[in-house]
């Protein structure tokens, strides 16, 4: 049996619908509709221990509703999860000594108040001993450079200190497992890159293993050697970053400069198109259609005052993977 | 005006639409009148008093129904964290009346607080049996003089919670001494107990104060326990006071201006 | 325990970063909870007395209730403002913790400023024992001690009911003002003073007469029934179901997901 063993989850909720105006405020009043989401549906995968996992999809794809069940939060509907031999919701409070979790937008820091006596706090909630906690304590500190920063109150400082006070936090019980859901949102390219190493310097040293959500696909690509994928609340991709670059890499990102207003065109291999203050953006797949007829393409439309053609990239691949499966 | 018109009615639909809250909200005035109403009663039965028990309980139902209109503790929260987190100095500065935006805003909330409530409440109060009973006005006059003095009433109260709420702009203290002036003028707005049940001399300073017109004149015309021509002198004098109050309000907003502006922020 | 208590010490330590706020409200919170007394006063002025009870005997009798609403303002606002915990979903980070929810909602918060409300209730309360004469022995000062834990209990369940029906729903909350302020309005005056069915309804349904009424008798000197002294230890039973509907939803809540 793996690490992580996710076996069929599947989760619906009951959602009141509601329209807006003061008329169907008032209707609602009377009457209330319900709809159903299916939030995941059969959802498995296996993870081994010590695996650094990209959990991607995009915003109401069921990837919160998936972590929350993985941490015993939730309890899923139908399925099974099995982690370190123990089932995450019926053994909520043993499970969860083995857990560290940072939600990226919610912080558990006291405001007003030095992060080391949240930590302190911390000690007391998950009972750790004086001595091993002052190690832990002292390893993360250094690990993550915030000596001083812990001794200032929480609200005085910026988000990256904030941040990695709050990852520090999340792993003073030395859990075996870390979520880590959005954990570079909003931070500045070097605290991003601090959290990113970080994250490698543990999984490293101490073989924990790391389920990741983001939206900043730098993140998956300098992390995560396994992506899985969901949309809609099923899985669609689960495979290593090379797998999908091999089966879906075939994406540039065109940046076209020009003054002139281009008509909507139906091209088969353009795969999205954004208008920008001085041009236009497309995703091409250059399997169906070459950059250079792409270029010569547009260029009879308009007269193109500068190009750019970026390769390679993730953002890239994932638009793509989410066009290929409609989500 | 248009533009203040369409501020009171989003306010109006955003907070009307709760379906739980409103009916919690019917349930808990009503808990509160029987409350109030049954220490009364054991008052009475315990000694004679010259007072009428039909005007008192009349007065609590008519409380109880307005509260959510006539309530002067009532905070915006929105108006508060704007304060706190310095958005105001921009709020301030845009072209458009600042006193009359959230004087709408503000009445939005307290219509959208009563619209559903009071009307039940009244119904069901006046079907009660004695002597829980809402009792029928007196008279068709003292009727209509307490329409008036309550839609006063409601922008007096709104007046007036602006000028708390503005406070805070200047002591940065949103519960302190704001806390203090609001359950001061609670009860002399005659929102706990009718102003004439005040001993003597706390009567004559509730009488020489605005907040009496809030809640202690509008009930009591209905009770009929001021006259017609007492009811039309009050009723000018309470249109004074408003007069009166919505210039300070506009002074405040004007000196708070000016100190954003030297703050700048 | 150890999780409370070390949430208290950073509550204090939250309350020091703001120390001129923290002493206006203070002082602030002293006068909210005075406009009940005046109202008391006001009445008794016109009326003169309750049933056949005095001025001080009600304040006496109020100043029980309010101690125990008091102190379950000050150290259990957790509780009180818990739905505030499911709005903002800091529910999620409790339930990662292995600790019961419980405690870590009553060390959420804590909110020192209403300590004069306690002050302010221990005043009255001495104040009007003064005035009322009485012979106080030990039985009596404990049946006065059991009032007062009885008052801490019956409004701790009463939160306890409502952090319960926070978990189904959010809206409509005023209801809570029912019970607990609601509840305490008519618990300044012995319960048995009102109608028949308001009485049964705070004896059985939430026992604010077991705290108020029965042993109050008894410590007034108006009745020597022993069962009257000890009424109060029958709130437990009041927070034993309060703590099996709390446990209850909270089960709930967790499976079907908010």
């Amino acid at each position: 049996m793996s690490f992580i063993d996710v076996n069929h989850l599947s989760k619906t909720f009951k959602v009141a619908k509601r329209n807006s105006g003061l008329k169907a405020a008032l209707k609602s009043f009377v009457n209330r509709k319900y709809v159903s989401i299916d939030a995941v549906k059969d959802v498995s995968f296996k993870i081994n221990k010590g695996e650094i996992v990209g959990y991607i999809g995009p915003n109401g794809a069921g990837k919160s509703t998936t972590i929350k069940m993985l941490c015993g939060i939730l309890k899923p509907d139908s399925g099974s999860i099995s982690i370190n031999h123990m089932s995450p919701f019926e053994e909520r409070k043993k499970f969860v000594k083995d857990i560290g979790v940072v939600f990226g937008q919610r912080s558990q820091l006291w405001w007003d108040i030095p992060a080391e006596d949240t930590f302190d706090l911390l000690k007391v909630i998950y009972k750790i001993d004086d001595k091993e906690y002052l190690e832990t304590k002292n390893k993360l500190v250094e690990m993550l450079d915030i000596k001083d920063v812990i001794k200032m109150p929480v609200r005085q400082l910026s988000l990256g200190q904030r941040m990695r006070c709050e990852i520090a936090a999340s792993l003073l019980h030395k859990p075996s497992i870390l979520f880590l859901d959005e954990p570079t949102i909003g931070l500045d390219a070097v605290s991003k890159e601090k959290v990113r190493n970080f994250i490698i310097e543990i999984n490293k040293k101490y073989k924990t293993t790391v389920i990741l959500t983001s939206h900043d696909m730098n993140d998956i690509e300098a992390l995560a050697n396994r992506i899985i994928l969901i949309g809609r609340g099923s899985k669609l991709f689960d495979g290593t970053l090379n797998d999908l670059k091999a089966k879906f890499g075939n994406c540039r990102k065109v940046t076209i400069i020009t003054n002139d207003t281009l008509k909507k065109f139906n091209k088969k291999g353009v795969c999205k198109r954004t208008k920008t203050d001085i041009g236009y953006e497309f995703i091409i797949d250059i399997n169906l259609i070459s950059i250079s007829s792409f270029v010569n393409y547009v260029g009879e439309y308009v007269d193109i005052s500068d190009i750019d053609i970026d390769s390679d990239n993730i953002d890239n691949l994932i638009i793509k993977l989410y066009q290929e499966y409609n989500i | 005006m248009r533009l203040y018109f369409n501020l009171f009615k989003n306010k109006l639909i955003t907070n009307i639409s709760y379906r739980m809250s409103a009916i919690a909200g019917i349930l808990t005035q009503f808990f509160f009148g029987f409350v109030f109403i049954s220490v009364y009663v054991a008052f009475f039965e315990s000694g004679n008093s010259d007072l009428d028990l039909h005007k008192i309980v009349s007065y609590i139902w008519l409380n109880q129904a307005f509260y959510g209109l006539t309530y002067i503790m009532l905070k915006d929260n929105d108006f508060v964290s704007m304060i706190k987190n310095g958005n105001i100095a921009y709020e301030l500065c845009k072209p458009i009346n600042f006193f009359k935006k959230w004087f709408s805003t503000f009445y939005g909330i307290r219509v959208a607080n009563v619209l559903l409530k009071f009307l039940p409440i009244i119904c069901i109060a006046m079907l009660l049996p004695y002597p829980y009973k809402l009792e029928a006005p007196v008279s068709i006059m003292g009727f209509a003089l307490f329409v008036v003095s309550l839609i006063i009433s409601s922008f007096l109260v709104t007046g007036i919670a602006y000028i708390f709420h503005i406070l805070i702009f200047f002591t940065l203290d949103d519960r302190g001494i704001i806390n203090i002036f609001q359950v001061l003028g609670e009860i002399f707005s005659g929102g706990s107990i009718p102003l004439y049940l005040f001993p003597g001399f706390l009567q004559t300073i509730a009488y020489a104060l605005p907040f009496r017109y809030i809640s202690d004149l509008p009930y009591n015309l209905y009770t009929g326990y001021f006259s017609i021509n007492e009811g039309i002198s009050l009723i000018t004098c309470s249109i004074i006071w408003l007069v009166v109050i919505v210039i300070i309000g506009n002074i405040l907003t004007k000196l708070a201006l000016n100190k954003s502006v030297i703050q700048g922020g | 325990m150890d999780l409370y208590f070390k949430a208290l010490g950073m509550h204090i330590k939250t309350s020091c970063e703001y120390k001129l706020s923290s002493i206006i409200n203070f002082i602030a919170q002293f006068f909210v909870m005075f406009s009940d007394y005046f109202i008391i006063i006001a009445l008794f002025s016109k009326f003169g007395n309750i049933k056949g009870f005095t001025l001080y005997e009600i304040l006496l009798c109020y100043s029980i209730i309010q101690l125990g609403y008091s102190i379950n303002d000050v150290f259990f606002k957790g509780l009180d403002d818990f739905s505030d915990i499911i709005i903002n979903g800091m529910f999620d980070r409790l339930l990662v913790r292995p600790r019961s929810l419980l405690i870590q909602i009553l060390a959420s918060k804590v909110s020192l400023v209403r300590t004069s409300r306690i002050i302010q209730c221990i005043g009255i309360m001495i104040y009007s024992i003064i005035n009322l004469d009485l012979e106080l022995n030990l039985i009596k000062v404990i049946v006065l001690l059991l009032m007062i834990i009885g008052s801490v209990v019956i409004f701790f369940s009463i939160l306890l009911l409502m952090s319960g029906l926070s978990f189904f729903t959010v809206q409509g909350l005023e209801i809570k003002s029912l019970f607990t302020y609601g509840g305490k309005q008519i618990a300044q005056y012995p319960i048995a003073i009102f109608k028949k069915y308001i009485v049964l309804f705070f004896t059985f349904v939430i026992p604010y007469g077991l705290v108020n009424y029965y042993p109050y008798l008894y410590f007034l000197g108006r009745n020597d029934n022993v069962f009257y002294a000890f009424a109060p230890l029958g709130t437990l039973i009041f927070l034993g179901i309060s703590l099996v509907v709390f446990k209850l939803s909270s089960n709930k809540y967790v499976s079907t997901g908010s």
